[in-house]
């Protein structure tokens, strides 16, 4: 018997309407943890939380292996240079170099829709290392390559009830620079 | 060193239709599929021994994950020797080439598909899902936390090398000028309609100095190709691009502080240079006729002219406003139409420039956009934060 046979088969006829239910699925959800940018900074998830605690008190830090004086960033549990895991932080200058920059016009991720658009996102030189942040309190035709730029803290809002900051940069004001 | 033990040919494939499609990730793969079958009369599921599937988020893009059993039971592939689906970010359908070309020529199968998948669009209200799914492609918790994107981290690239290198605006134009009109001939291709350099400053500023058409697109599409060994590869056909070298490097950097350069790419040096040894090319803007390159944006297919060897450093510039990567010019740069052109549906780029260059040793191509009598070909891929580069050579006859 061939499957056309099969479906041409009197025997298997449909003889009665399919039970009809209604199910409905949520149209608003809290955002989910792992749709949140931010890392969770404590010590019960994280064993960089030194970085975060060392920032949440206004300074920025990194690791530094203590068996080859290694610098890194981001700051590591295991030094990339020697694998060796005797690590210890160390404060990274506040103030740096535009290296280079843009600006975000739009095409936000979900979970971070409540930046403004346009903002600035740059590499900043600090000497030691370089880092993507955002530079706030400038718009992209203010700005020029080597221009000073200084450490600033945001604080985060939700969605968790943790106290969470990160860093970007600000200009220097004129004649404020080091 | 020789590329590999056995010689290994890219005999054929297809496309599915690239773009914004009205498809689902499994449509797309069943599409590509198809398409790569088609083309390859002699072959079928059953004589495929390995699947390789190259795409990036179908985790994110389509919820959902251990995709190469799906693409094997929907393509009626009964696999027995090998199976994987890869992840490289951009370059993933590069990287499954890379591991089919290895298992064949080791003397494990004879026969591999790899095919590239992926499925970005989900309407452009949900772009921000999208696009939160593209900065994680860098390291989320230190640089996707900043909106970095790819549109500004690639002018970042574009700021220094014209910085660096007195490399112009107009420039930057010439490539996506060119790339699109490539693109004109290629029937897959997402976009298709010609532009004249002076358009692309007109187009919308994504990302200064970056206009909307200095980026490549957010693209639906898949792509299919058959490698085989050389025994089985004379029995189906008597033009193949043959694989002989293949090259990547990643220099232990992936986030912001550890690349190496943000106006080159030595990745990128590293990875063409193991390649030529390994395919005997000395002079490769004298030996390669035809490229295909990762033009995500218009600056990085500047940067590769100088990376792959075909301009001196800082010279990339004036490589394009010479004319020397025009279809007529000393090397054949995206004659498909790059990924400005064609689009960049991830895990298929790749696979797709792999294609092409296939496409254009059996004259299969248009008219318009055929290299006469190309001989060697390359496809190159960067991924992620230009952290990892790729490349591949390709010869009419295997040596
Ligand atoms: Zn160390």
């Amino acid at each position: 018997m061939t499957d056309t046979d099969r479906f041409d088969d009197d025997s298997t006829a449909i003889d009665r309407e399919p039970t009809r239910e209604r199910v409905s699925v949520p149209t608003e959800i809290e955002l989910p943890r792992l749709l949140d940018f931010y890392e969770l900074q404590t010590d019960n998830h994280t064993r960089i939380h030194a970085f975060y605690d060392n920032l949440r008190e206004g300074r920025l830090t990194t690791t530094r292996c203590l068996d080859c004086e290694e610098i890194h960033f981001p700051p590591r549990i295991v030094c990339p240079e020697c694998t060796g895991d005797d690590l210890e932080y160390v404060d990274l200058p506040h103030e740096g170099e535009l290296y280079a920059f843009s600006a975000v016009r739009g095409g936000l991720p979900i979970g971070l829709r409540e930046h403004d658009v346009p903002y600035v996102v740059a590499v900043v030189d600090l000497g030691p290392v370089r880092l993507s942040a955002r530079v706030d309190g400038a718009t992209h035709d203010d700005l020029e390559i080597g221009d000073p730029v200084t450490l600033k803290i945001v604080e985060i809002d939700g969605p968790t009830d943790e106290e969470r900051v990160f860093y970007r940069f600000e200009p220097v004001p004129d004649g404020d620079s080091a | 060193m020789g590329a590999a033990t056995r010689n290994v040919a890219i005999v054929g494939g297809g496309h599915a239709k690239w773009g914004e499609r009205d498809a689902t990730w499994k449509d797309l793969a069943q599409e590509g599929g198809k398409a790569t079958f088609d083309a390859v009369p002699d072959i079928g599921p059953e004589d495929i021994e390995g699947l390789f599937v190259g795409t990036v988020q179908p985790e994110r893009f389509a919820y959902q994950t251990h995709v190469a059993p799906m693409v094997a039971e929907l393509l009626g592939i009964d696999v027995d020797a090998m199976i994987a689906r890869t992840e490289l970010a951009c370059a993933s359908g590069q990287a499954a080439l890379r591991y089919a070309w290895l298992a064949i020529a080791a003397g494990q199968l004879d026969c591999a598909l790899v095919l590239g998948v992926e499925k970005m669009n989900l309407g452009r209200e949900r772009m921000p899902e999208m696009q939160g799914s593209m900065s994680n492609v860098l390291d989320r918790e230190f640089d996707g936390v900043n909106g970095l994107t790819a549109p500004p981290f690639f002018a970042w690239y574009a700021q220094r090398h014209m910085h660096e290198h007195g490399t112009t605006r107009d420039q930057l134009s010439l490539v996506a000028a060119k790339n699109k009109n490539n693109a004109a001939t290629t029937d897959f291709a997402q976009f298709r309609t010609e532009v004249d350099p002076a358009d692309v400053t007109e187009s919308p500023e994504i990302a200064p100095p970056l206009h909307l058409y200095d980026c490549s697109g957010i693209t639906d599409g898949a792509a299919g190709t058959i490698l085989m060994s050389e025994e089985k590869a004379r029995e189906v056909t008597d033009t193949a691009a043959w694989i002989v070298g293949s090259g990547q490097s990643s220099m232990a950097g992936n986030s912001i502080n550890n690349l190496p350069s943000f106006s080159g790419w030595p990745q990128a040096r590293t990875a063409s240079r193991t390649a030529y040894e390994q395919a005997g090319i000395e002079d490769p803007l004298a030996e390669i006729d035809v490229a295909e390159v990762h033009d995500c944006f218009s600056i990085s297919e500047i940067i590769e002219y100088e990376e792959l060897g075909f301009a001196d450093r800082g010279e990339g510039g004036q490589f394009i406003e010479d004319g020397r990567s025009r279809l007529d010019g000393d090397v054949a740069v995206n004659p498909r139409g790059g990924l400005l052109g064609c689009g960049h549906p991830l895990g298929a780029t790749g696979v797709s420039q792999a294609l092409e260059i296939t496409n254009q040793f059996k004259g299969t191509v248009p008219r318009d956009r055929l290299v006469d009598g190309a001989e060697t070909g390359l496809i190159h891929n960067l991924s992620g934060s230009g952290s990892v580069h790729s490349v591949m050579v390709f010869d009419r006859d295997p040596k």
